[in-house]
Order: C-alpha cells, then sequence, then structure tokens
C-alpha cells in the first residue's frame, strides 16, 4: 500500500464532543492542529446521540442558588463510588460552568429562565437540578463545536479516516497512522503531540445505545503503545434501552423524564407494576432493580421491563409534547423506523452498555502515562470511578477536552526538536493492514468475528458477572484472536468496508480481552461491576484503581491508590 | 414473488473499475419488515461483502450519515422501514458525488 506522510504540532483523534474541543484549544493557542475521524465531525462519536444534559453547577446564575462546584464534585465522588481520581474530577466540578459558556460562545442554544439565568433539569444524584438543556440535544452541540472547528485555519479536519495504530520512537508516541477510506490511502501523521479523543468501547457490545463505531480503539491502540489503562471493568449500562424490535433495538428513552416534574410515567414489570421508586434511582442501582424484576421471571418474553408513560396523569398529548421537546429525534425515531409512538404504547426496555467509566490513565494535565500521548473524553479514564452519574460525560468532553488541548499545546511549545517516524515501526504496520488482503487457506469475513465478539461481550460480561462465566468469554475472545490470521478481505481500494472490519476486529479483540481480564481481577462489587460470586463492596481491599500496562506482551495487572484530594471515604468495610 | 423477500436494486459504481455504473440486483430474505440499514447489512453479511454503504455512523435518525434515495425520495435508512414482498431500487444521495457504490464524499454537502 502506498503510504503518504504528514506532519503537524498535534493530532487529535476523534471529532466528537471531546476531540473538537481539544482541536479548538489547540488552535486559539497558534498551533497547527489534524483533527481525526472515523466518520465526519460533528456527525460522528457518541456526541450526536446525547440528550440535552450537561451538568454545570451555576447556581445563583441558575435554576437553585445554592449550588456551588463543591456540591457537583461531591455528587460526581459519591456517584462514582470513590473511585475517581479528584484531582480530575475537581477540574471537571470547577471549570464546567466556563465550559458551557465557551459553548455559548460558539452558538449551542441553551434553554433560559426570562431574567437570563440557565434552565436546569434535575437528575438523580444531583443534589440540586443542574443539567443545562440544550435545545435538540448533543446532535446540535456537536454540530456547532464541528462548525467552530471549521472556522480554524490551522485545524485540518481528516474525516473517514480509520485510525489503527499510533507510532512511537524513542519511547514518544509521535502520532498516528491511518487509511482514508474513501481513497484507500495510508496515511502517516506525524506530530509532536497526539490527543487520544476517540470514545469508548460501549459497543463491543451487541445491546448497547452508542454508535457502532465506539470499539474501543483508543485504549486498544494506548495499551498497545505502552500506557497505563484503568478501570475498564466499569462498563456503565443504561437501564431503559429499546430492545424490541430489532430495527429500534438500542434506542434510548430516558428513564430521568419519568418523574412528575416531566413525563409522570414508571419502569414497570410484565403487569404494570412500578420498579423505580421516586427518587429515581441513579445508574447502577437502576440496573440491579430492572435485573431482579427480569431474573424473578417479571419481565417480557424478550427479557425486558416496559416504559410505561401510557397512564401518565398528564395524558397522552401532554406527554407527546414534553418528548418532543426533550428527546425530539429520539421520540420520532421510534416513530419512523418502527411505528412506536411512546406516548401511546408501552416501550420493551433493558439495560444496555452506555458508556467507558475507565480507560486511558491520565494525570491533572490530561496526559497518559507515555510522552507524547494525551487523552480526553470518554476514553480516558481514572475521574468518573465505577458509575457516572447523568450529564456528566458531555461535561467531561468539554472540561478534560479543553485540558489536553492546553497541555499539549504548553508541551509542544517547550520540544526544541521534532521526534519522527520509525521507519520501520511505520513499515510493520502497515505491513499488518496489508496482511488481511493476502490469499488464506481457510479464510474468514471479518463480519463474523465482529458479530461473535458483540455476542461474547454481551453473554459473558452482563451488569451481573462472575468467574466461571468470564472465563469462558476470555476463552471464546482467545480464540477469536487465532482467527484474525485468517481473514481475507478483497484489495478493493475506495471504501473498503471488510477491510474497515478487519482493522476494527482486531482493535475490538485486544479490548475485549482487556476488559474481561479487569472484571476477573477485580473481586468485589462497586458501581457497574456486579459480581455475583463477589457481591459485597470491599472497600478495603479495593477501594483502588486496577491497572494494566503491557509488558512483554501480555497484560500485567495492579492496583493503584485513588487520589482522594477533597473528600476523603467513608470508614471502609471489609466483605 | 415470494412474500418473505425483498427485491432491491442497487447502484453500483467503482470508478477504479468499472467505465459506468449499473444496477446489481439482490433478492433478500426477511421475515418481518426491516430498515433499509438493515436491508444493505444483510446484503453485505449474507451475500456480497463488497458492495459499499455508509452503514456508519449512529444508526439513530441523528446524522444522516446514512441518509440515501430510495425509490428515488432521499430517506435516511436507518430510519426508512421496508417490508417483505416490497420491490426496491437504493440509489446514493448524489450521483455526482459517489466514491464506489452508494458511499458519497460528504465534504461538499
Amino acid at each position: 500500500m502506498e503510504v503518504s506522510k504528514v506532519t503537524t504540532d498535534v493530532v487529535v483523534i476523534g471529532g466528537g464532543g471531546a476531540g473538537c474541543r481539544a482541536a479548538i484549544e489547540v488552535a486559539e493557542r497558534g498551533l497547527d492542529c489534524i483533527l481525526v475521524d472515523k466518520g465526519r465531525p460533528g456527525r460522528s462519536g457518541a456526541t450526536p446521540c446525547a440528550l440535552w444534559s450537561i451538568q454545570a453547577p451555576f447556581g445563583p446564575r441558575g435554576r437553585d442558588e445554592r449550588d456551588t462546584p463543591e456540591e457537583f464534585l461531591m455528587d460526581m465522588v459519591v456517584g462514582g463510588r470513590f473511585l475517581g481520581d479528584q484531582n480530575l474530577t475537581e477540574i471537571v466540578a470547577f471549570t464546567a460552568c466556563d465550559r458551557v459558556l465557551d459553548l455559548e460562545r460558539y452558538g449551542v442554544h441553551f434553554k433560559k429562565y426570562d431574567d437570563g439565568r440557565f434552565y436546569q433539569t434535575p437528575m438523580p444524584g444531583q443534589t440540586y437540578p443542574r443539567s443545562c438543556f440544550m435545545y435538540e440535544n448533543g446532535q446540535h452541540m456537536s454540530t456547532v463545536l464541528a462548525k467552530e472547528v471549521a472556522r480554524h485555519e490551522n485545524i485540518k479536519v481528516y474525516k473517514d479516516f480509520m485510525v489503527f495504530d499510533f507510532l512511537k520512537n524513542e519511547g514518544k508516541v509521535v502520532g498516528i497512522v491511518g487509511i482514508d477510506q474513501l481513497s484507500g490511502e495510508v496515511v502517516a501523521i506525524n506530530a509532536k503531540a497526539t490527543i487520544a479523543a476517540a470514545g469508548g468501547y460501549t459497543s463491543l457490545w451487541g445491546f448497547s445505545d452508542n454508535p457502532p463505531t465506539l470499539t474501543g480503539d483508543a485504549i486498544s491502540m494506548a495499551y498497545r503503545a505502552g500506557a497505563d489503562i484503568v478501570d475498564l471493568e466499569f462498563n456503565q449500562y443504561y437501564g431503559t434501552d429499546v430492545i424490541w424490535p430489532p430495527s429500534v433495538k438500542g434506542v434510548v428513552v430516558l428513564y430521568e423524564l419519568l418523574i412528575d416534574e416531566f413525563a409522570s410515567g414508571d419502569v414497570t414489570d410484565r403487569y404494570g407494576k412500578p420498579l423505580f421508586q421516586k427518587p429515581l434511582p441513579i445508574r447502577d442501582e437502576a440496573i440491579k432493580i430492572i435485573f431482579k424484576a427480569i431474573q424473578e421471571g417479571r419481565g417480557t418474553e424478550h427479557n425486558a421491563v416496559l416504559f410505561d408513560t401510557t397512564r401518565s396523569p398528564k395524558g397522552e398529548e401532554e406527554v407527546r409534547r414534553i418528548f418532543k421537546e426533550m428527546t425530539p429525534k429520539h421520540y420520532q425515531l421510534l416513530i419512523d423506523a418502527a411505528g412506536l409512538d411512546l406516548a401511546k404504547t408501552p416501550l420493551e426496555v433493558a439495560p444496555a452498555s452506555h458508556y467507558q467509566c475507565g480507560g486511558i490513565f491520565i494525570n491533572e494535565r490530561a496526559q497518559s502515562t507515555i510522552p507524547g500521548l494525551y487523552a480526553c473524553g470518554e476514553c480516558c479514564g481514572n475521574w468518573q470511578g465505577a458509575n457516572r452519574i447523568a450529564g456528566t460525560a458531555l461535561c467531561g468532553t468539554q472540561t478534560i477536552g479543553k485540558l489536553a488541548g492546553e497541555y499539549a499545546s504548553n508541551d509542544v511549545r517547550k520540544e526544541t526538536r521534532v521526534v519522527s517516524i520509525d521507519e520501520k515501526d511505520l513499515d510493520n504496520k502497515v505491513k499488518y493492514i496489508e496482511s488481511f488482503m493476502s490469499k488464506k487457506k481457510d479464510p474468514i469475513r471479518p463480519v463474523f468475528i465482529k458479530e461473535k465478539i458483540l455476542e461474547t461481550m454481551d453473554k459473558y460480561v452482563a451488569p451481573f458477572r462472575n468467574e466461571k462465566s468470564m472465563k469462558e468469554g476470555l476463552s471464546i475472545i482467545l480464540s477469536l484472536r487465532d482467527e484474525l490470521l485468517k481473514i481475507e478481505v478483497s484489495s478493493i481500494k475506495r471504501c473498503n468496508m471488510e477491510l474497515r472490519e478487519a482493522i476494527e476486529s482486531r482493535l475490538m479483540i485486544e479490548a475485549a480481552d482487556l476488559t474481561l481480564r479487569s472484571a476477573l481481577f477485580r473481586t468485589e462489587s462497586r458501581g457497574h461491576h456486579n459480581r455475583t460470586d463477589y457481591p459485597e463492596q470491599n472497600d478495603v481491599d479495593w477501594l483502588k484503581h486496577t491497572i494494566i500496562k503491557e509488558k512483554n506482551g501480555r497484560p500485567e495487572f495492579s492496583k493503584r491508590d485513588v487520589i482522594h484530594s477533597r473528600i476523603k471515604p467513608p470508614i471502609g468495610k471489609k466483605a | 414473488m415470494s412474500t418473505n423477500t425483498v427485491k432491491a436494486k442497487i447502484f453500483r459504481y467503482d470508478p477504479d473499475r468499472d467505465k459506468k455504473p449499473y444496477y446489481q440486483d439482490y433478492e433478500v430474505s426477511i421475515d418481518r419488515q426491516v430498515t433499509i440499514r438493515e436491508l444493505l447489512s444483510i446484503i453485505h453479511r449474507d451475500h456480497d461483502g463488497t458492495l459499499a454503504f455508509r452503514d456508519y455512523v449512529c444508526y439513530k435518525g441523528f446524522c444522516n450519515t446514512c441518509t440515501v434515495k430510495l425509490n428515488g425520495k432521499a430517506v435516511r435508512s436507518c430510519a426508512t422501514p421496508v417490508r417483505p414482498g416490497q420491490d426496491i431500487r437504493i440509489d446514493p444521495i448524489q450521483e455526482k458525488l459517489v466514491v464506489r457504490d452508494l458511499v458519497v464524499d460528504f465534504t461538499n454537502m
């Protein structure tokens, strides 16, 4: 394959909320930046699928004057089950308002009261109502951010660009190598700093409410580059995603809208008995309640519970108006694709893969443990902890995205020389991709490998897991590693979907392997990691991060203390 | 015609290999209503791995990346159902922007 080479100051992987914000920061600091995305910025990643909610503790400038950054910090720390590093959580809490004001400056429309204060919705886990309301939801936010990116001449966008590895030289990440999917050309980008903003691993699971592009690429590549990876066992599930019919499987319907302020409905078992009490449970509690009901045989034929607003005292018209205002696209998609009007029909919903709480380990400058590599957005790992409360994901994209752009730029300015690409390293990585196109004896198509990964993760890394089932899952993933060698795809240059699937299969297998091993490593239950063989939370042994580091081609596991700089955990109990 | 299949006529064109665009016919078995996006994925999986289309990115009706022409009319393939027994034609959203088959370059859109 032909390889073209370009150089820049900073390369950013991912055109979602975090990647766009990081690139804008780099550009505003006068440096050159290349932003690459598997699809196109503004229409890619998880940000467009997000809802209205971005948390920021505006206090007197918002809905409740009692709210403060300290309260926000406390809510995140408690919601994260004390597993988030507070050097980072603190930055998120204390810079959230500034970043929301940045968004407003870029052109995001927030709902306001007549006197100019931010309208904020209450969400579970928030001491005071703190979710600022974006009209047209995350889609609007990502479109505005992409437009802001386009305003900067020093940001070059490579869309439809599938990254397959970091490039390393002299112990440093010196850029990336990927394929322009439209032309089929391989491009190596040599950069003084590399920012991973490539999103999470939620679509390693077949039942996910995230875009299928989110295959854990960042953690997989960062692990291979030698960076520390943290807490992958905490895959957040969201309780109420549509599971039936298949055409709309994975559409998120917000249980947060069931409170009396909004639609006033219930999540019920198949007999119509409400499962949640109000105030509503936060997410890790919500999934436990739903699973218990399903386990007790109170679920539907598709192993689901019901999202029911049809008996709301507000009436059908008002319920429809609320969903149309608050989640217009989700509401309409259910009608267009499956003929389901949720104001009229209860929906079959179940917990689905929603957010990667772990990821690349970073410090308070968004630096990974490998020089030259920074991370932000969902792919960075150690600030959410074991669970995430509503409205912190978008907030994290902006706060940590800005942080990554800022410190990457500072470090680039200090560089006296550019470390070039190691030609041998590049050559090996390109050869690996070429090997997918060579003739094989018993060829396998990558679409079937991907399918098997999704099935395996759904079955063996469910919200409730145990050693036996996860070991079975791991052995399947390991057997798929051998299958990778048998992949054979056509040599079509333009838009070779199968080649992309082959590259993704490899990244996904790595990410799935690490996730399974992390979940096996942590022998306790906390947040979204529920071990049926270790059902108790064990603070004495496990108020720690799970750390993975590559050593001689194998993952090495260890624990690391959590940074509790502001809020100390309550006295621990032994299981 | 059988009532559990969809007959799809799909625009194909690889500028590197083909002199001009052509239509390829696929007959796809389905036992329920599916979206165009699901139909294309079934073709990709079970009939023809070389067909290029945008199965990216969100599947949730937001990103418009999967927009194609169904019987001449622009639709989002993730949000548009077809029923068993239907005869359909699928074209790229703008023929002059085609990179390959149904995939167009969005740069100027």
